[in-house]
C-alpha cells in the first residue's frame, strides 16, 4: 500500500511535467491545428538557458539562495523559451499558414533538429549530459512513510498555480476569450475585431512560457540535462495531449496526470524501468485506436 | 423616425460606403465584376441576385475576408484597411448565410467577443483586476445583455450557442455583430431556413436596427422581404451590378426579369 501510494506521488510530480508541457502542444493546436514538434526542444531550450544563468551569469556567492536563484533561472529560461518559439513562429510557421498542413509540420520536425543540433554544437559540454544545480536543496519530506523531494514538491505547487492560473486567464479575461473565439472560427473571430496574428503570437508565448518552467523543474529533479530531453519529454507530452483530446486544455492538465501515474505504475509492477518509456507509447496506441478524440476531446466535425 | 426612402446620399457628408469597381478574380473566374456600391445614412440596401451571383463574395471584400482584386472600397469617407480586424473597427460589421457563431460559448460570451475591438485591456491588467478592468468588464456584460435582450433572447443568455434553436442562432449572431458598434451592418440571408413569423419577426428587428442609426445592406432570397423593407435594391448578375433602384423600379425592370426571374412572378 504504501509503495503505491509512492508511486502514486511520483506519478502525479512526473504527470505536472508532462501537464506543463502538453499545453503547449494542444493550445497550439487548438488554434491553427499545427501539432508543434518542435515544442519539445522549447522545452530542452528552457532547461539550457536556467542552466546558463546559473552557471555564467550568477555569481558564485549568490548561488547557494533559492531565493535569489530560482526566479532568476526561471526568468532566464522563460525570456530564451519565448523568443525561441516567437522566432520560430515567425519564420518558420507563419509564412506556411495557408500552406496545406503537412508542410508546417515538416518544418516543425526540421526545427526540432536544427535546436538540438545548435544546443549539441554550441552549448559548451552539451555533447554529453551536463549536470544541472539542484537549486533547491535540504533532506526530503516524509508523509506518512512516502518520501517527496523538496524539489517535486516545489515543481508540483508551481505546475498546479499555473494551470489554475492559465484556466482562469482563458475562462474569464478578454483575452482569454479572444484565444477561445480565434480556436473556434478564426476568420469570424477576425471579424469580430480581433488580431488573431496577435493571439496565435501569445499562444506560442505562453506555451513556450510552461515549456521552460517544465524545463528547469526537469533539470532541477534529474540533476542532469542533456540536448535529447526535448524529444522524449516532447513526444510523452504529446501522448498526455492526445490521450486528453488535442486541443482541449483541461484534457492536456488531465492527461499529463494520467499518463505520469500509468508510467509510475507500470514501471513499477508490471515492466520495470528498463521498459518504463514503453508504457507512454502502449497509452498512445491504445488511445489513437479506442478512443482517437481523447478523454475530454469531442469528436471533430468537418467544418463547412 | 422619419428617413425618406430611396435618398441619394449628398455629396456634401460621405456616403456610410462607398465601393467603387471592386472586382474579385479566382483564378479564371471574375466572381465580382467592377461593382460599385453606395450606402447613405440609414439606408437599408438590397442586394439581390441568383446563387452564384457573387454576392457572398462582395461581402466578403467589403469585410477584408477576401481582398479584391482591384476597386476601392471606403467607410464615412476613409478607405477601408484590407485587414478583418480593422475594417470592424472602422464601423462594418457582418452575420453569415451559414450561422457561424463559436459554438462552444455562451450566447453571452459570443455577444462579449464582439466587444473585444471596443475594449482596450490587455493581458497584464486582467492579471492585475484592478478597478478599470472591473469597470469595463462590467460595462461591457451590461451592454451585452442590452443587445441579447434587443434581440429578444436574454434568457439565453447562458446557453451555449451551438444548443441554441436555428432562429435564434440568427438573432444572437445579429446581436454578437452589433456588439461591435457598428455604423453599417451587413446581412447575407437573414431569414434564410426561416419560417414566415420567424421571417416576419426579422423584418422587425432590421427595421429596428435602422432606427438605431445604423445603415444596412442585405442579402436575400425572399423578394417579399427585400421590396417591403429595402429603400434601394441592386441587382448582381454573374458578378456585375445589372440594375439599381427602388424596389418598384427594379421589379418593374425587363432585364431583372429576365435575367434574374426568368420567369413571371406570381401574386409576390
Amino acid at each position: 500500500m504504501q509503495q503505491f501510494l509512492q508511486q502514486l506521488v511520483n506519478g502525479v510530480v512526473l504527470g505536472a511535467t508532462y501537464g506543463l508541457i502538453a499545453l503547449g502542444y494542444t493550445m497550439v493546436y487548438g488554434i491553427i491545428q499545427l501539432i508543434n514538434f518542435a515544442h519539445g526542444e522549447i522545452f530542452m531550450v528552457g532547461a539550457f538557458a536556467g542552466l546558463a544563468m546559473y552557471s555564467y551569469v550568477l555569481p558564485e556567492s549568490m548561488q547557494g539562495n533559492p531565493f535569489i536563484v530560482l526566479p532568476l533561472v526561471i526568468l532566464a529560461a522563460v525570456i530564451v523559451s519565448v523568443t525561441v518559439a516567437l522566432l520560430v513562429e515567425r519564420y518558420g510557421y507563419r509564412p506556411l499558414r495557408r500552406a496545406p498542413r503537412l508542410a508546417p509540420l515538416i518544418t516543425a520536425i526540421g526545427v526540432s533538429i536544427f535546436l538540438q543540433e545548435l544546443v549539441r554544437l554550441f552549448y559548451p559540454g552539451a555533447r554529453s549530459q551536463v549536470s544541472f544545480p539542484r537549486i533547491i536543496e535540504g533532506p526530503n519530506l516524509e508523509l506518512g512513510g512516502v518520501t517527496i523531494a523538496r524539489t517535486s514538491l516545489f515543481l508540483l505547487v508551481v505546475a498546479l498555480a499555473l494551470m489554475v492560473a492559465l484556466q482562469t486567464f482563458i475562462r474569464t479575461s478578454r483575452t482569454g476569450k479572444a484565444m477561445r473565439a480565434t480556436s473556434q472560427d478564426a476568420d469570424t473571430a477576425r471579424l469580430m475585431g480581433i488580431n488573431t496574428d496577435r493571439i496565435i503570437v501569445l499562444t506560442f508565448a505562453l506555451g513556450a512560457a510552461l515549456a521552460a518552467v517544465a524545463g528547469v523543474m526537469q533539470g532541477m529533479r534529474f540533476v542532469s540535462i542533456d540536448f535529447r530531453i526535448g524529444f522524449l519529454g516532447g513526444v510523452k507530452a504529446f501522448t498526455a495531449a492526445v490521450l486528453g483530446g488535442i486541443g482541449n486544455i483541461t484534457g492536456a492538465m488531465l492527461g499529463g496526470f494520467v499518463l505520469g501515474i500509468v508510467e509510475a505504475m507500470t514501471t513499477q509492477y508490471l515492466l520495470g524501468s528498463a521498459y518504463k518509456d514503453v508504457a507512454a507509447f502502449v497509452v498512445l496506441i491504445a488511445v489513437l485506436v479506442f478512443r482517437p478524440q481523447g478523454l475530454l476531446g469531442e469528436r471533430v466535425a468537418v467544418r463547412a | 423616425m422619419s428617413v425618406s426612402a430611396s435618398s441619394a446620399p449628398t455629396a456634401a457628408t460621405p456616403p456610410v460606403l462607398e465601393a467603387r469597381g471592386v472586382t474579385k478574380v479566382f483564378g479564371g473566374l471574375t466572381a465580382v465584376d467592377g461593382v460599385d456600391l453606395e450606402v447613405g445614412e440609414r439606408e437599408i440596401v438590397g442586394l439581390i441576385g441568383p446563387n452564384g451571383a457573387g454576392k457572398t463574395t462582395f461581402f466578403n471584400c467589403l469585410t477584408g475576408m477576401e481582398t479584391p482584386t482591384s476597386g476601392r472600397i471606403s467607410y464615412r469617407g476613409r478607405t477601408l484597411s484590407g485587414k478583418p480586424h480593422r475594417v470592424t473597427e472602422s464601423g462594418l460589421a457582418r452575420t453569415f448565410q451559414n450561422i457561424r457563431l463559436f459554438p462552444n460559448m455562451t450566447a453571452l460570451e459570443n455577444v462579449l467577443v464582439g466587444r473585444h475591438c471596443r475594449t482596450s485591456q490587455g493581458v497584464l491588467s486582467a492579471l492585475g483586476r484592478g478597478p478599470r478592468y472591473r469597470r469595463e468588464e462590467a460595462d461591457g456584460r451590461a451592454r451585452a445583455h442590452e443587445l441579447l435582450q434587443f434581440v429578444g433572447m436574454d434568457r439565453h443568455a447562458e446557453t451555449l450557442a451551438r444548443n441554441l434553436p436555428y432562429g435564434d442562432q440568427r438573432r444572437l449572431e445579429i446581436a454578437r455583430a452589433l456588439a461591435t458598434d457598428p455604423g453599417l451592418l451587413l446581412l447575407d440571408e437573414p431569414t434564410a431556413g426561416m419560417n414566415p413569423q420567424e421571417t416576419a419577426s426579422a423584418m422587425q428587428l432590421v427595421r429596428r436596427i435602422r432606427e438605431q442609426g445604423l445603415a444596412i445592406v442585405v442579402i436575400e432570397h425572399d423578394m417579399r422581404f427585400i421590396f417591403s423593407l429595402c429603400d434601394r435594391v441592386a441587382v448582381l448578375v454573374q458578378g456585375q451590378k445589372l440594375v439599381e433602384g427602388t424596389a418598384t423600379e427594379v421589379q418593374q425592370d425587363p432585364r431583372v426579369v429576365e435575367a434574374y426571374l426568368g420567369k413571371p412572378v406570381d401574386g409576390g
